[in-house]
Formats: structure tokens, C-alpha cells, sequence
């Protein structure tokens, strides 16, 4: 073989290996690479039978301090789900959710989030009561899981959170009252899916949708439905 | 032969290469529409309406249509390429043959190319002319559609306040969307339906389709919304007239709390 | 009187103290400039700047700082690499004199010219020839990394953010490198000699032009590391606002590049007009130099309003104006216009200067004359006029002029006809010729092909009804490649080959440029075929993550482009070793009958010693002319 070829493929084996360096870099730099996975809890009784029960906590906080990025992170002022913002459940569960709101909150860009999507009865329990919707411009955050359109099962559902009230959010602190949301959720068969908040929380951005709403780890992150 | 012919007096159409070509224009012309149509239209898939249909007729006529050209350019290249050769690091001799143009060849090209270009354009005009009036059907149902980063919501105008993520329409009954966004641009996409409208922040921009397969398909965002751009996606079911109502009703005792 | 920059009278020899500010400032004196003042600016304006308040509509701090650093960058560099040193001498009254003009062209330097702001227009082209190889690299490594998050079933390697930045990245650096892949290099090396020119009209430009370029790079490379250009190349508003700080990058960069354009433009163009050799008429004049005009006299009115439309993004973003914003009357459609008319006429400074490249190729590789002069001329010249008035075919179903979708499919499908044009001259060229089997030419061939199947795709988008369907999906995605790509990038490919001799003085490494070439023609229509396939299945463009019908044919189109990755890198270990070692070139190896082949190698300073006349066109092959 000519010896100008064995080298070029020297370059091309050099080249193929500076590429995969560097993908294999910015594959695994993530803002929460932590995943949580439901609590075994039994059965339950659904409107769809006797299925495993899980759960699942989570709290958001007005700022970064207790996200899965670590305190503070990049940006210790953005606001942030925690402890961590990947989840993963067992398929054809019932997951029950809870998440404590430390955060207030103004109005939804969309009232669409206002109400309580997709879970068992289209229903879920604040700080104890049963609702069905959150008033508008009261929302501190949602819960919004979705996916692909795709063979995986449809899996959606959106819950609001009340927000704490303005006056009993310290200045120093959390709330030592958050508000808790309680819902439960069936999930299909093994998927892949993302969750969101959907109430506007990127301040200082157009339509409040940019810096933690627009970056995994803070508002979003990974939903993944897998065979227990 | 004493007597050399001179080029005149063969005819052109009677040289070898120019035979050559026009039977390798022959044979690739329903080679290349076939594999060009069979291809496309298998990773189209079934279509769920008649604007989708339309579109797949439409790739195929134009496929078909550009196939001779192709198939020309093709039969060309491939007679030059099979004529003489050089190998080596030195030119070879010059050409014997010289023609720097060809006035007949050259206005048969832009004639035959025109007349191309005109016929897709009228075909098209004639496709977006029948798009364009189920827009304006008096009958239609009307779904207002908006897009949020990166979840789609329907509200449905002519229920009492029903609103889902995923969208349910009846078969066979024309609907038009009114599309907008509440933060940045969208593009709402049904594929099997054949339809697209952007969501703009602001405006209210309008399709309309007929769906008349009973199905599930899919509603898919065409235009990079941020960071959850591939993930704005959901699932639209198309129900018989009966089994529309059911749904519709037992979501207005739902919805009728709100 | 003295000033400060004094005449370097006969200093030769003298310590480098001694040495004028003209001689001492290089790249690494702009890099430091441009470096310190940006981080000085910065600093400062984190001190200065008042906090947002908290109740602000829209947070502009950063980005006023950002923005502010990265002018501060920009002004620097330019001082520092000696931009300034002309405009500076003509405000005193003066201009420089014919030593430090000999300095300035490059004379006596060796290697280190390269690194100077050197008006020679051979080691402009150079330059660009360097900076364009850099440029696809990273745009090369890019589109690997894109390809290999989409190889994975359902794509998901890479995070969403970091995802969207790389291929917001990979998309406007590889439109810059394209659009400069010919007219740099070539447009600048080989132009002027073509035409029978000392130099181009106006050298200090030229290396203006050239060292804005270098400026605009960092930018773009800070962006990544700021939030990155998550929006993809098209940067649509008000996302683009929306977007993290890294879009300022973003801006800066296509402001500075859009400069470097306008300068790169009206100095060809007048180089062209006005200095062409004596007997040069127009119809003597090289086909090649009719599409670097075509070229770079397109962009000089499309680069303007990209120009306007990202000053206009970076005040909505730093100083909340709403060019763009709907909240405060503003309309996300103006961008869309603004980009578009840029857009698409830039799209055929691409392409314009690679086939007319190939068609200076084919008459030298068959050794027969070019196939109607005046058609490719006006197939040039046609695709030039329409292509300014086909922009909104991009907005069909944005819902921004429904009215507007029939004439703009009438102005889109008309592009076919003076298409068609130049296949018929490349086509025809080929007929009955001797054809000398070599990379340039089968790039004639891998161009007919890929530009063929890009130009029919392209019809379908260009129909209303069909592109409702296709819009925003992978099938565009595809297509453009096919032409940017399969027709320009080939193009340039050839052009690097055919041209290397003269620029380099040495041979293109044969095997090594068949290589590369069956690669990278094998890969790229493996990579796209796949991709018009499950855009057709209806996968949309710009998602990192995707529904499992779509795996098989994103795996085909993966193993596609690592082919394309294994023959790029094979032409690239071919570009160094040909130009350490390959075999030293004669002066016209081709046996080419354009001027750039009747001067030695290396081409000497001026390029000729008495300029040329010429009296017949450069493509006299055959027995005789008809």
C-alpha cells in the first residue's frame, strides 16, 4: 500500500479520536447528571386496577441552593426544582408525586396551566385539600411532563402549584410553611420523557421563558418511564 | 473507404454517442421517476387527508416530470464519461471536437426548461388554490391552537370551554385552526395531514384541513423553539362523528368545573 | 517635526527598539491588544453599569457588558494588527510612503508575512485558504458530534442546550466558511492574476477584509461557553432575545463578518472592473471571474441587511428596543424579512463562484472548449437577479403574507431556467470531450449529480402546497445540503486541487485527492439520502431527541457522515503533506490557457514583469475555433 495513504489513515484514526474526546466531553456535561428514582410504596387501587405504587418527592426554591447542580451552581439567583430534576419511574405504576412550593408567583402566561392535567381524576391535594385548578394568578409553578409523539405511550400531565403569599415569603430563608401538592399519576410503558414549568419564572426574559427555564437542571429535566 | 465522409453529411442524430445517449435516456427516464417516486412516497407514508394526498401527487408528478431531465443530464454525462479517457500526469491530446455553442441546442434548453418550470407552477397554483378554500368553509368546526415552550394546548371554540394537549377531531369534518404563541415562534405540524402553520407571538395566523382516515397521528413543532424544541410534540386523534361527541361531552363535565 | 511613527530610514540592522510601529505589530500584538482591552472593558463595566431593577421588564446588564467587551475586543484587535496605521498616517495629512508600502505588500519576509496585515493579495489568499481549512475543521467537528447524538436510537446523547448550541454553531460557522471557501482562497490568490493584475484595486482592503475575519472568530467561540447560539444559524427573533448571553457572540460575529464581506465585495468588484489586462474584453474574461463577481456583487446588498438586522438584535437585547418584540410592537416577521433577503441571495454566493469554478475547470480537463460563454454568462446573471427577489420562500407558512406565497413560488421556480443554463454549459462541455481522469473533473461529475437531485428537491419546496409539508423537516435540511454541500463544497474541493500547484508551488497528492473524493462523495450521498428519507417521514430539523421511526434512517445517515469525516481528514492529511513534501509543480502542469499559469512559481511580488495583452478567450482547445 502506498505509504501516503498509511499515513492519511494515521490522520483520519488521529482525527476520529480527537472527535470522540471531545463528544465524549460534551456528552457528559450537564447541568444535574443525578437521577431520583420513585419509592416503592406497595400497590394502590386505580380506576385502572391494582397497579405498584411509588413515589416520588420534590420541592422548588426560589433560588439554586438545593438543585441537583450542586449549591448555586453557574447561577445561585435562578430558581430551581430540587433535589435533583431527573426522575425516573417503573412503567405501569401509579406514581404518586409530591412537591412542596417554597417560591411565589404572579400570572400564568397561558391559563391552560392553571388546571390540573392528566393525573388519576384529574385532581390533586394542596396542603391537604382536593382541587382541581390553581386560580390562574396564583400559580408559583407546574409540574408538566411530555414527550415525543412517538410508538411510547402518550404520557402527559400538568399539576399547578400554588405559590407561597407574598407576605409570607422571608427575606432571609425559606418558608417554613411551603405549600404541598399531592397527585397521582399512571404511568404506560417505557418511555422516555422530559418535564417543564410551565408558569413564566426566567425573569428579565422575553415572555419570563429564558435563563432557568430554558437550561436542564433548574426547571426542566429528564422524566424516564423504565421496566421496573 | 478513398472517400472520407465529412461530418455534414452524417446527420447528427445518426453518431454513435448521440445514440448512445438517447437510449440511456430512454432506459434511465423510468428508472429514475420510478425509484424517485417509490422512494419518496414509501417515507411519506399514508396520508390522512386530501391536502396531504395532494401533496404526494403532486411530489410524484413533479418527479416524474423532472425525470426526463434528470435521466437526460445523466444519459450525457455517462456517454462523455464512457468516450475517451486519459490516465497519467500529462494532458492529453485537444479535443477533435471544437463547437464552443450551439444556438438550436442552447434555445431548446431554456424552451424546454421553461415550459418545465410552468407546469410546476400552475400545478401548484392549482393545489394551493384548493388549500386555500377550505379556509373559508362555512361548515367548518374551529380549533384555536396555541403554542407554549414546549407544550401544545387546543382550545375547542364551539364546546363550552374544553381545552386538551393532545387534539381530538371527528372524521370527515373540515376544521380550521387559528394558530398563535404566547412567548416565542412555533410551527404547528400535522404531519400526516400535510399541514403547517407557524405560531407567532402576537398574531393569529389560520389553516384549515379535512382529517378522513379514523386514526392517531401525529402534531410535531417544525420551527427550533428552544430548548425543548424535540419535545414539543403530541399525538392528535381522529374519532368517528359518535365517538367525537362522547369525548367531547365527558370533557365538558370536566372542563365545566373550571 | 517628528511624529511618532517615523520613516524606517535605512533602520535595517538596528535593534528591534528601534524597529517603526509599522514592523512591530503582528497577530500577537492584536491578540493582546484585543484581549486586554476587552478584559479592561469588561471590568469596567461591571463597575460602572447600574444593577437591573428587579422589576425590569427585560435584564440587559449582561449583555450591555458582553456587548460592550466584545466591541472593545474588535476595536483592539483591529488596532493592534495595524488596521488603523493608514487611516491614521491620511488624517495627518500624509499616507504612507513606498518603503512601508513595500512592507506592507509582504516584501522579504519569509513566513512571517502571514502573520502581518500584508496587502499582498497571494499571501491574502493564503490567509483565507488557512482560515477557511480551520473554520470547516470546527464546523467539521460539529457536524460529527450533531451526527453522533442523532446515531444514538432516538438521539438523547447530548443535553438539549448543549445540543441546540452546536448546532447553532456548526450552522453559521459553516455558512461563513462556504460563503469564503472560494472567493477567499481563490477569488483572492488567483483572481487577480487571472485578469492580468499587479494587485487588487485596493490592497489595504483586502487585508482588511481578511483580518476581520479573524477578528469575528473569537466571538463566536465565546459564545459556546456563554450559553451558546441556541437558536440555529437563522437566529430568529424573539427566541434569539430570549436566548442566553451567548447570542451577543453570536451578533458580533456576523456584524464584524458582515464587513469584512462589503469590503471583500466592492474591492473585487472594482478590481474586476477596472483592472482586467489590456484586450481583456468581457468576453475574453474567465468564466471563474464572472462568479466571483456574481458572487461577491450579490452580497454586497444582501450583507448590509444582515448587517442592520443584527445591530437591530443586539438593541433589543441590550437596550430593550422592540425591533422585535411583539409585547412593544414589534414584529417577529421583520426579522424574518431582514434574514431572508440576506438569506437567500447568500445562498447563491455560495454556489455561484464553486460552479463557475468547475466550469474554468472543464474546458482545461477535456481539452475542448467551454460550451456557450454566453449561456453560463447568463445563467449567472439570471440566477444573480432573481435571487434577490425569492427571499420570503422562506416565510410561506409563517402566515406572515399568504397573499404573497403564489408570486414568490413564480419567482422561486424561475431560478430553474438559468439553472438549467449552467448544466447545459458543464454538460456540454463534457460532450465529445477528451476527458483527463482527475479529482477536478469527476468533481464536474459528483457536481451534476448532487446539484441535479438538490435542484429537483428544490422545486418541491419551492411549491406552496408541498413545502406545508416539508418545511421545517429534515427533507430542508437535506436539501440545502445537497446544494451548499454536494454542488459548492465540491466546487471548492476542485478548486483546491486545480489551484493548489500555483498557490503552493507543489502537486495535490493524487492518490490522496481520489481518495478523499470517493469518500466523501459515497459518504455525503449516503448521509443525505438517509436524511430526505426521514424528513419525509416527517422529522423535524434542529432536534436533538426523536421518535423511533426515525432510527434507522438517522443511523444511515450517522454512518454517512463518518464517511465523509474519514475522506475530509484524508484531504486534509493531504493538504499538509502535499504542501510540506509533494512533488515540486511545473509552472502550467494543466496545460491551461489562463494567465495564472503563464507566471513562475512561486508567483513573484507584482505577478508580471510586463502585464499581459490578451487577444482571444482562455478556452482556444480544440483544432480550431469555430
Amino acid at each position: 500500500m502506498n505509504k501516503r495513504l498509511f499515513a492519511a489513515l494515521g490522520t483520519v484514526i488521529l482525527g476520529a479520536a480527537a472527535i470522540a474526546g471531545i463528544g465524549t466531553y460534551v456528552a457528559s456535561a450537564k447541568n444535574d447528571s443525578r437521577v431520583l428514582a420513585a419509592t416503592a410504596a406497595g400497590t394502590m387501587e386505580t380506576p385502572q386496577g391494582t397497579l405498584p405504587h411509588y413515589t416520588l418527592d420534590m420541592s422548588v426554591y426560589p433560588d439554586a441552593m438545593f438543585g441537583g447542580h450542586g449549591t448555586g451552581g453557574g447561577h445561585p439567583g435562578w430558581v430551581s426544582y430540587g433535589p435533583v430534576t431527573n426522575f425516573e419511574v417503573p412503567a405501569h405504576s401509579a406514581i404518586t408525586i409530591t412537591v412542596s412550593n417554597y417560591d411565589g408567583g404572579e400570572t400564568l402566561n397561558n391559563d391552560f396551566f392553571g388546571k390540573v392535567r392528566g393525573t388519576i381524576g384529574g385532581t390533586a391535594t394542596l396542603n391537604g385539600v382536593t382541587i382541581t385548578n390553581v386560580a390562574p394568578d396564583h400559580v408559583g409553578h407546574t409540574f408538566t411532563v411530555h414527550g415525543i409523539a412517538s410508538k411510547q405511550s402518550e404520557l402527559f400531565f400538568s399539576v399547578p402549584m400554588q405559590a407561597v403569599a407574598e407576605e409570607d415569603m422571608p427575606e432571609e430563608g425559606y418558608t417554613a410553611t411551603p405549600n404541598v401538592t399531592v397527585f397521582t399519576v399512571i404511568t404506560g410503558d417505557a418511555g422516555e420523557y422530559v418535564w417543564n414549568c410551565e408558569y413564566p419564572c426566567g425573569d428579565g426574559t422575553v415572555a419570563k421563558f429564558g435563563n432557568a427555564m430554558s437550561s436542564m437542571g433548574y426547571m426542566s429535566g429528564h422524566f424516564n418511564v423504565v421496566n421496573s | 473507404m478513398t472517400n472520407l465522409q465529412t461530418p455534414q453529411t452524417t446527420k447528427w442524430w445518426k453518431k454513435s454517442d448521440v445514440k448512445k445517449t438517447f437510449l440511456l435516456w430512454l432506459i434511465l427516464t423510468p428508472i429514475i421517476g420510478y425509484v424517485g417516486t417509490t422512494v419518496q412516497l414509501r417515507s411519506i407514508g399514508a396520508p390522512a387527508s386530501e391536502v396531504m394526498a395532494s401533496v404526494k401527487t403532486l411530489m410524484g408528478v413533479f418527479t416524474w416530470a423532472a425525470s426526463p431531465v434528470a435521466a437526460l443530464v445523466a444519459a450525457l454525462a455517462l456517454t462523455s464519461l464512457s468516450g475517451k479517457r486519459h490516465y497519467g500526469d500529462n494532458p492529453p491530446a485537444e479535443a477533435d471536437h471544437q463547437i464552443s455553442n450551439s444556438p438550436r441546442v442552447a434555445s431548446t434548453w431554456v424552451v424546454v426548461s421553461t415550459l418545465l418550470c410552468l407546469f410546476a407552477l400552475i400545478t401548484g397554483l392549482v393545489v394551493l388554490q384548493k388549500d386555500n378554500e377550505s379556509i373559508l368553509d362555512a361548515t367548518a368546526m374551529n380549533v384555536n391552537v396555541t403554542g407554549q415552550q414546549w407544550v401544545w394546548n387546543f382550545d375547542y371554540v364551539e364546546s363550552n370551554g374544553v381545552r386538551s394537549a393532545d387534539l381530538y377531531l371527528p372524521v370527515d369534518k373540515p376544521v380550521v385552526f387559528h394558530v398563535t404563541s404566547v412567548d416565542v415562534k412555533h410551527s404547528f405540524w400535522i404531519v400526516q395531514m400535510g399541514i403547517k402553520m407557524d405560531a407567532n407571538p402576537g398574531y393569529v395566523t389560520e389553516t384549515a384541513v379535512t382529517p378522513n382516515k379514523i386514526g392517531v397521528f401525529d402534531i410535531r413543532c417544525a420551527e427550533l423553539c428552544g430548548l425543548l424544541h424535540a419535545y414539543m410534540q403530541t399525538k392528535v386523534h381522529v374519532l368517528s362523528q359518535a365517538d367525537y361527541d362522547a369525548w367531547l361531552t365527558a370533557k365538558s363535565t370536566i372542563e365545566g368545573a373550571a | 517635526m517628528t511624529t511618532v511613527m517615523d520613516r524606517p530610514a535605512a533602520s535595517a540592522g538596528h535593534t528591534a527598539s528601534r524597529k517603526p510601529l509599522i514592523e512591530r505589530l503582528n497577530i500577537v500584538t492584536a491578540l493582546v491588544l484585543g484581549a486586554v482591552s476587552s478584559v479592561v472593558v469588561w471590568q469596567l463595566a461591571l463597575k460602572l453599569l447600574p444593577q437591573d431593577a428587579d422589576t425590569a421588564f427585560f435584564f440587559n446588564r449582561e449583555d450591555k457588558i458582553m456587548l460592550l467587551a466584545l466591541i472593545a475586543w474588535f476595536v483592539g484587535f483591529m488596532t493592534g494588527i495595524g488596521a488603523l496605521i493608514g487611516p491614521f498616517r491620511w488624517l495627518m495629512g500624509k499616507d504612507l510612503n513606498h518603503d512601508e508600502n513595500m512592507f506592507l505588500a509582504g516584501k522579504e519576509q519569509g513566513v512571517k508575512r502571514y502573520f502581518r496585515y500584508t496587502t499582498d493579495h497571494k499571501v491574502v489568499g493564503i490567509q483565507y485558504l488557512v482560515i477557511t481549512i480551520i473554520i470547516f475543521l470546527v464546523g467539521g467537528i460539529l457536524a460529527m458530534l450533531i451526527r453522533t447524538n442523532l446515531g444514538h436510537a432516538q438521539g438523547g446523547w447530548i443535553e438539549p442546550q448543549t445540543y441546540n448550541a452546536i448546532v447553532g454553531w456548526h450552522g453559521i460557522i459553516m455558512i461563513v466558511a462556504t460563503i469564503i471557501m472560494v472567493t477567499g482562497p481563490f477569488g483572492n490568490f488567483i483572481m487577480p492574476i487571472m485578469i492580468g493584475a499587479r494587485d487588487m484595486a485596493f490592497p489595504r482592503l483586502n487585508a482588511l477584509s481578511f483580518w476581520l475575519i479573524v477578528a469575528a472568530v473569537p466571538p463566536v467561540f465565546i459564545s459556546f461557553f456563554t450559553g451558546g447560539i441556541t437558536t440555529g444559524w437563522s437566529a430568529y427573533n424573539p427566541l434569539a432575545s430570549q436566548s442566553a448571553l451567548g447570542m451577543n457572540g453570536y451578533i458580533a460575529f456576523i456584524c464584524i463578518f458582515a464587513i469584512s464581506t462589503m469590503v471583500a465585495g466592492a474591492n473585487i468588484t472594482t478590481t474586476v472592473v477596472k483592472m482586467r489586462a489590456k484586450g481583456m474584453t468581457w468576453n475574453r474574461t474567465p468564466i471563474f471571474i464572472y462568479g466571483v463577481v456574481a458572487s461577491v456583487a450579490l452580497a454586497l446588498p444582501a450583507f448590509p441587511v444582515f448587517f442592520l438586522s443584527q445591530i437591530m438584535s443586539g438593541l433589543d437585547r441590550a437596550f430593550a428596543t422592540s425591533f422585535y418584540n411583539v409585547a412593544g410592537g414589534g414584529s417577529g416577521w421583520l426579522y424574518e424579512n431582514l434574514f431572508w433577503i440576506m438569506g437567500h441571495p447568500e445562498v447563491y454566493v455560495i454556489l455561484i463562484p464553486s460552479v463557475a469554478a468547475l466550469m474554468e475547470m472543464a474546458p482545461v480537463f477535456t481539452r475542448r472548449p467551454l460550451f456557450s460563454f454566453n449561456l453560463a454568462i447568463m445563467g449567472i446573471a439570471g440566477i444573480s437577479g432573481l435571487s434577490v427577489l425569492v427571499w420570503a420562500h422562506h416565510m410561506y407558512i409563517s402566515g406572515w403574507a399568504p397573499l404573497l406565497n403564489a408570486p414568490f413560488m413564480l419567482t422561486t421556480e424561475l431560478i430553474s431556467i438559468p439553472t438549467g443554463m449552467l448544466f447545459l454549459v458543464l454538460i456540454g462541455t463534457l460532450w465529445r470531450g477528451r476527458l483527463w481522469m482527475t479529482m477536478p473533473l469527476m468533481s464536474i461529475f459528483a457536481l451534476l449529480w448532487n446539484f441535479m437531485i438538490g435542484g429537483i428537491t428544490g422545486i418541491y419546496l419551492s411549491d406552496v402546497p408541498a413545502d406545508a409539508f416539508l418545511h421545517g423537516s429534515m427533507y430542508v435540511t437535506a436539501h440545502f445540503h445537497y446544494t451548499l454541500m454536494g454542488a459548492g463544497l465540491t466546487g471548492a474541493l476542485a478548486s483546491l486541487v486545480y489551484w493548489f500547484p500555483k498557490m503552493t508551488g507543489r502537486m495535490f497528492d493524487k492518490t490522496l485527492s481520489w481518495v478523499s473524493f470517493w469518500l466523501v462523495q459515497i459518504g455525503f450521498n449516503v448521509a443525505f439520502m438517509g436524511m430526505f428519507m426521514v424528513g419525509l417521514a416527517g422529522q423535524p430539523r434542529r432536534v436533538e431527541s426523536y421518535a423511533e421511526i426515525f432510527n434507522k434512517g438517522n443511523l444511515v445517515t450517522t454512518i454517512g457522515a463518518y464517511t465523509i469525516m474519514a475522506g475530509m481528514l484524508v484531504l486534509l492529511h493531504g493538504v499538509i503533506s502535499s504542501w510540506r513534501s509533494g512533488v515540486k509543480a511545473p509552472m502550467n502542469p494543466w496545460q491551461a490557457k489562463t494567465l495564472e499559469w503563464t507566471v513562475a512559481n512561486p508567483v513573484p511580488l507584482e505577478n508580471f514583469e510586463t502585464l499581459p495583452v490578451i487577444t482571444s478567450d482562455p478556452y482556444g482547445y480544440g483544432k480550431a475555433q469555430s
